[in-house]
């Protein structure tokens, strides 16, 4: 387990801000109630075997305990570093995408369940969507319920969106629910 | 509990109580740690008050203090190094009286009036450099003599490398070269002693040999290996990274390092916004000029003063109100 470097730093943030925003700040500097001190610390990001947590500060202490090999999880993991150094972020990460979260979608019920299983979000399962959309900004998935399902990548703004016809792709699937049972290995 | 035996040794910042006993057994490890807190802090507490006793100087960042020598003797981590048994040139420096001198990196070369290095690329006394060597009577006929020149370097510095694996061996004997070389020169037989040559240990040359391996710039990951050559011990380059569970007393390095990014990483995001700082700076720019363009017509300073800080107020609130106000209208007219 260790510390990200600034570049590892840059580029998780920078996925993160796509769907937050200036929401980011919130995530990092807000109060964790994790472990028994009495009093909040800090959540931080450290970095174990290619994967990236987001943990308190006080479960990293305790943490340090267990050795690099045995270490398997720690907090909630957001994504995982690329063979080739990038960074993608899993679906681990929905709680805290969620909370924050600048752009939503709302799907029909109809057509959850095909998001579910990875397919992209037409504009005929749309049920309702946020201002100022722009395209390629990240999206968190909602269905009616304001039960979050996954995130993806905007396609095209708002306004684009209504003039779309109903078969027109307007969420690029990055990560569902459902992948908690279809690829629960690699998680 | 009181004991009167302390000994503080304050060069090395250290209290210790040999005579501490506990006197009850604690029932609980929390009882434990209350205890032995108390006694550290007892420690500490003596170890303060004796720092604070010491005459101090005044400084810009406080009272300074300095340490007297310390009392305990901790061991050495390594032998002392042994001394080195003289060269076979030093012996006879030492005999002849002869001092060294400090040699210049430059030197003036008579042939072609500059100044050029002693050694190396541009030297003074190249062997190329002559274009003429004249015939001396003691000379053959058919000899070279550029080539008599150049085998006679050649043998000097054979000689030289002759005499410096003798230095050598000669330290070895002794024991007192440095690690590496003398693991390099256990394995060369010492002539004119009976001491059969030591064997090397497995680990001791897997040690060196990895040592030398991973002394490259890329820390010997594309060099080529030899059959059975096993990979080295640290494949990577060494990376230092901040600590990964912060103690208490050594500040934030790593919160600094994620609002640093998270710094940078808002404002390249946020064009939108209104710059209040510039517009602050660019407002105070312009009134600047305004005033010398009034002072110049009229004498009167103080008054000009006094009233720009006033306008300055008034104006940045309606400045913000009327941004705020256009956003709002905008933003109103865009969801109808």
């Amino acid at each position: 387990m260790r510390t990200l470097d600034e570049n590892e730093t840059t580029q998780v943030f920078e996925k993160i801000f796509k769907f937050t925003g200036n929401n980011l700040k919130n995530i990092v500097e807000s109060p964790s109630h994790e472990g028994p001190d009495p009093e909040p610390g800090r959540y931080c990001f450290r970095l174990n075997k290619n994967r990236v947590y987001y943990v308190g500060e006080s479960l990293v202490r305790r943490a340090t305990n267990v050795g690099r090999q045995n270490l398997v999880s720690l907090g909630t993991c957001i994504g995982k570093f690329t063979k080739g150094g990038s960074f993608h972020l899993t679906i681990q990460s929905l709680g805290i995408l969620a909370a924050n979260a600048k752009h939503k979608v709302w799907l029909k019920p109809t057509s959850e369940m095909s998001f579910l299983y990875g397919n992209h979000v037409l504009k005929g399962g749309l049920g309702r969507i946020t201002d100022s959309i722009n395209p390629g900004d990240g999206v968190v998935v909602f269905s009616m319920s304001d039960v979050p399902l996954g995130f993806g990548i905007a396609t095209k703004s708002t306004q684009d969106c209504r003039k779309l016809d109903p078969n027109g792709i307007v969420v690029l699937h990055q990560a569902d629910i459902g992948e908690y049972l279809r690829m629960e290995d690699d998680l | 509990m009181e004991t009167t035996n302390q000994i503080v040794d304050l060069g090395n910042l250290l209290a210790f109580d040999c005579t501490h006993q506990l006197s009850s057994i604690p029932s609980s490890r929390e009882e434990l740690v209350e205890m032995c807190l108390q006694k550290g802090t007892e420690l500490v507490q003596a170890i303060a008050n004796d720092l604070f006793n010491l005459p101090s100087t005044e400084d810009v960042d406080g009272p300074i203090v300095k340490l007297p020598p310390p009392i305990t003797k901790l061991p050495r981590e390594k032998h002392l190094p042994k001394p080195k048994p003289p060269t076979k040139w030093e012996t006879f420096a030492k005999m002849k009286g002869i001092k060294k001198h400090k040699k210049d990196k430059v030197v003036w070369d008579e042939q072609t009036g500059t100044w050029k290095r002693r050694y190396g690329y541009d030297r003074v006394n190249d062997d190329q450099d002559i274009p003429i060597i004249e015939a001396k009577s003691t000379d053959e006929p058919g000899e070279d003599p550029f080539a008599k020149r150049q085998a006679d370097k050649k043998n000097r510095v054979d000689k030289q490398e002759r005499n410096r694996l003798q230095n050598l061996k000669q330290a070895a004997k002794v024991g007192s070269l440095p690690s590496h070389i003398q693991l390099a020169a256990r394995a060369l037989p010492i002539t004119g002693t009976q001491t059969a040559p030591e064997k090397l240990s497995k680990d001791d040359l897997g040690n060196v040999a990895g040592m030398a391996a991973a002394a490259t710039a890329s820390g010997g990951k594309f060099d080529k290996k030899l059959q059975g050559e096993k990979k080295p011990k640290h494949e990577q380059k060494y990376r230092k990274f901040l600590p990964v569970a912060e103690g208490k007393g050594t500040g934030s390095k790593e919160k600094e390092q994620t609002d640093r990014v998270l710094n940078k990483l808002i404002s390249k995001n946020s064009h939108e916004v209104l710059n209040i700082g510039k517009a602050v700076t660019m407002y105070n720019l312009k009134k600047e000029k305004k005033h010398q363009n009034q002072k110049g017509r009229s004498a009167s300073s103080t008054s000009s003063k006094l009233k720009p800080k006033g306008n300055i107020q008034k104006k940045l609130t309606n400045k913000k109100g009327s941004s705020k106000s256009n956003n709002f209208k905008t933003k109103s007219k865009r969801s109808a």
